[in-house]
């Protein structure tokens, strides 16, 4: 009996049997889940697991629709983020909640501003009061600083500066390290093991799993909406976690059966433009996956977006088959053959009122149109093909796309390219954001695309994606290539080493 | 009851609902309403306001607005009836002032498209520009018919059978043929996809800039179209004709469901809501409600239904 009444103590929050139903979908389905005040507890899970509709009743966002939750010994009911909030909960989502017009000490009081005695604001304390924390956490920015001026970093140190002016008991951080630099996530993880010392709880929401075992001291998997297991990180291994994910174990993450590189398609010539990108050459064969690596701001997305034709090029040509591409038409270059996925797909790759199959055929639709009137039957006939080919999870072909997973959504971006027939695919962070199974699914296709004989270049920043797809490296730093491998001579510490250079 | 549940699932299902009940509504309260010669009415009033709504909605889907249609069917009106006059025929004024409308939407395009200029900007500018430019030209007299062109007083008077207006024929065969483009063509298709998200639409290989600017034009002919009918109405230009007829068309097309943020609607959405506002202005009107109340009324209706609307996408 005391040795329960003492783990009771140290629990924070306690969730008993949390469901939640959506139409059609059970998100959560009879999930327990303990945390206690000096942890840094992951959550994982593919996507449409269950995670965001957690973190989400967490943050007040949904309310459950059965069992408990237990915050610090009480049965609480969090209706709303104000709720949650006064609790002691702080979520930080991956979209940042900030201000950006603001002053970081002005964010980080938001909710309840240091008053004087006459009502009005305490601009002094307020500041003062900013510094402590910031320094406490060892961010150097002053508290004056407008927010739109700090990198995604600090934004996010913003964010937990925030959770500690209010105190906060539970942490939450929904993939906090996504558009981080190696250098801010070493940084973030000192503040989280921080945090710990406070006996804060910490909920860790992540699709990396080097991260966990790197970070966390408990595991905690989901799947279809139910628990699957907890774990202790030391009693655990990679595998065990990966199998738990995805309810099978992945034998190979890396298909590779496309063969032999042919001819010249793509190639790069000298190619410059004025925000970013110097002197760039490069080629591509058919039947080939170039992968292109650089850190964060080492210019792979703008790369992507010139060859595309949506930056203007200063300087230099880019071919497919022998002629050149128009600078500054991006109609010119899909009539060429050439695709590209973007990394962001939400603003930049679907259209999220369109349905599935609109979305499909959007690039191809004069294929499935005579004169201009599209024959709808025979549309419906294509795109069936590839949501069945690709095993894209949809309940009809005219559910709007906004309505799928993450993976699922990726999925529909490239059924869009395989259907237009092209020459060149450029795929920029096919993966990012996207759960371990579907992410062996991309993979699949990607070999597949090159098997066919299409010229494949994949902009990567994951080091084992990088080596496990590419046939040919290139490394990009500071918009340059500073680097160029073969998959024989590639190993990680010559790829990071031209990366930083 | 898949059948059943496609009935219910249409978008447009909601404001269906609505139409029957405030038509109902209206035909027990007057029992003037529910009148062959009435609902012959309703149809010719709604002929304007409909037409230069399914112009402004293709435009308002592709993610821009025109808001000088009211100034342009003050405009358009000068060059129809001054070559009418001049030449007694009626098709001759009628392409004078399509081209002109046309001409219109060619420069609000190339503004918005090549300048970057905001439309609602833009077309404000032009709404003041073409207004001034009526009241210069007619010195606010307005421009009487002596062509005596008896297609030019049918267009907007005449009746099929003494009940069907020809106006809401040109009405129905503009809006099935424009309901059929946005639906089944690669144009349509583009049209949507350009509001939807212009950036993803430029990745697809569509020239945005292209669709935009046929859209402005189409948007501005169809206008034109529907000044020639007013023209008809009144038998003259006149320098205030189409004061606040672009609020009216806003109205009636936000009211059918089109979103003012482009990439979202229907034509038959569009055709319920000038529908919905037709009905209740002549309804007001056969119950002798005061003018002032009829826009109260109407007012408080439109924002009511955007609201259900707003409601009903968030319970989603």
């Amino acid at each position: 009996m005391v040795r329960t009444s003492s783990m009771l103590n140290d629990i924070i929050l306690q969730i008993r049997g949390v469901s939640k139903e959506f139409p059609g979908v059970k998100a959560l389905d009879n999930v327990n889940l303990s945390i206690r005040k000096d942890e840094v507890h992951a959550l994982v899970g593919e996507n449409g697991a269950g995670k965001s509709t957690l973190i989400k009743i967490l943050a007040g966002v949904y309310t459950r629709d059965e069992g408990e939750i237990i915050f610090e010994n009480h049965p609480v009911i969090i209706h709303s983020p104000a709720d949650s909030l006064r609790l002691g909960i702080k979520v930080v989502f991956q979209e940042l909640a900030l201000i950006p017009h603001m002053t970081v000490a002005e964010n980080v009081f938001l909710e309840s501003f240091p008053l004087k005695k006459n009502k009005a604001i305490d601009w002094d304390k307020m500041s003062q009061k900013t510094d402590e924390i910031l320094k406490s956490i060892g961010l150097s920015i002053s508290p004056k600083d407008k927010v739109n001026k700090l990198t995604v970093s600090q934004q996010q140190m913003v964010e937990i500066a925030r959770a500690l002016s209010h105190e906060a008991k539970l942490v939450v951080m929904d993939e906090p390290t996504s558009a981080l630099t190696p250098k801010e996530i070493k940084f973030l993880f000192d503040v989280i093991r921080k945090l710990k010392t406070l006996d804060i709880g910490i909920l860790y929401v992540t699709h990396k799993l080097e991260e966990v075992f790197e970070l966390c001291d408990r595991v905690t998997v989901l799947r279809d909406g139910k628990l699957i297991s907890s774990r202790n990180i030391k009693e655990t291994n990679t595998d065990e976690v990966v199998k738990d994910m995805v309810g099978r174990s992945i034998k190979t993450l890396f298909p590779k059966t496309h063969v032999g590189k042919g001819k010249a398609v793509l190639s790069v010539e000298n190619l410059s433009t004025e925000k970013k990108l110097k002197d760039i050459n490069l080629k591509v064969h058919s039947g080939e996956v170039v992968g292109i690596f650089g850190l964060l701001g080492a210019g792979r997305t703008e790369l992507a977006k010139a060859i595309f034709g949506l930056d203007a090029i200063t300087e230099g040509n880019v071919f497919i088959d022998g002629q050149e591409l128009r600078s500054g038409s991006t109609s010119h270059s899909t009539k060429m053959g050439l695709g590209l996925l973007t990394e962001d797909r939400k603003e930049e790759g679907l259209i999220l009122q369109m349905s599935v199959a609109q979305n499909i055929t959007l690039p191809s639709i004069k294929d499935f149109s005579t004169f201009g009137f599209i024959r709808r039957k025979l549309e419906a006939k294509s795109s069936n093909e590839f949501v069945q080919k690709l095993r894209i999870k949809t309940p009809s072909l005219r559910q709007k796309v906004m309505f799928l997973s993450g993976g699922n959504q990726q999925k529909v971006l490239l059924a869009r390219w395989l259907m237009k027939k092209l020459k060149v695919i450029i795929l920029d962070e096919p993966t990012r954001g996207i759960d371990v199974g579907a992410k062996a699914e991309i993979h699949r296709l990607i070999d597949e695309l090159a098997k066919v004989g299409l010229a494949v270049i994949v902009m990567t920043s994951e080091m084992p994606e990088l080596l496990g797809v590419s046939d040919n490296i290139f490394v990009m730093s500071d918009g340059r290539i500073t680097g160029e491998f073969e998959k024989r001579s590639a190993t990680q510490e010559n790829i990071l080493a031209a990366a930083i250079s | 009851m898949s059948i059943l549940k496609r009935i219910f699932g249409v978008s447009e299902f909601g404001l269906l609902v609505s139409l029957v009940v405030i038509f109902s509504f209206f035909s027990i309260s007057s029992k003037y309403f529910f009148t062959v010669r009435n609902i012959s009415n309703i149809l010719g009033q709604i002929s304007l306001p409909l037409i230069a709504g399914v112009g402004f909605s293709i435009l308002l889907i592709s993610g821009e607005v025109d808001i000088s249609i009211g100034s342009l069917q003050a405009v358009v009106a000068l060059p129809l009836l001054v070559i009418m006059n001049a030449t007694g025929s009626f098709l001759l004024g009628a392409l004078a002032a399509i081209l002109l409308g046309a001409a219109v939407g060619v420069i609000n395009g190339l503004l918005v498209t090549k300048l970057k200029i905001n439309s609602l900007i833009t077309t404000l500018g032009m709404y003041y520009t073409l207004r001034g430019a009526v009241y210069l030209i007619t010195k606010k007299v307005a421009i009487a018919d002596d062509s005596e062109s008896e297609i030019f007083f049918l267009i907007g008077n005449g009746k099929l059978y003494h009940f069907l207006p020809y106006s809401a024929i040109l009405m129905f065969v503009i809006l099935l043929f424009f309901i059929y483009i946005m639906k089944n063509t690669t144009y349509g298709r583009r049209i949507y996809a350009v509001g939807g998200n212009a950036e993803v639409a430029r990745i697809m290989g569509i020239n945005v800039e292209r669709i935009k600017f046929s859209a402005f034009i189409l948007c501005s002919i169809l206008a034109s179209v529907s000044a020639i009918l007013l023209a008809s109405r009144l038998g003259s230009a006149n320098h205030l004709a189409g004061q606040g007829f672009e609020f009216q068309v806003v109205a009636a097309v936000i009211l059918g469901g089109v979103s003012l943020s482009g990439g979202v609607g229907t034509l038959l959405g569009t055709f319920i809501g000038v529908f919905i506002i037709g009905i209740i202005q002549n309804g007001l009107g056969m119950m002798n409600v005061y003018t002032m109340w009829q826009l109260i009324i109407t007012g408080v209706i439109i924002i009511m239904a955007v609201a259900i609307d707003e409601l009903k996408k968030r319970h989603e």
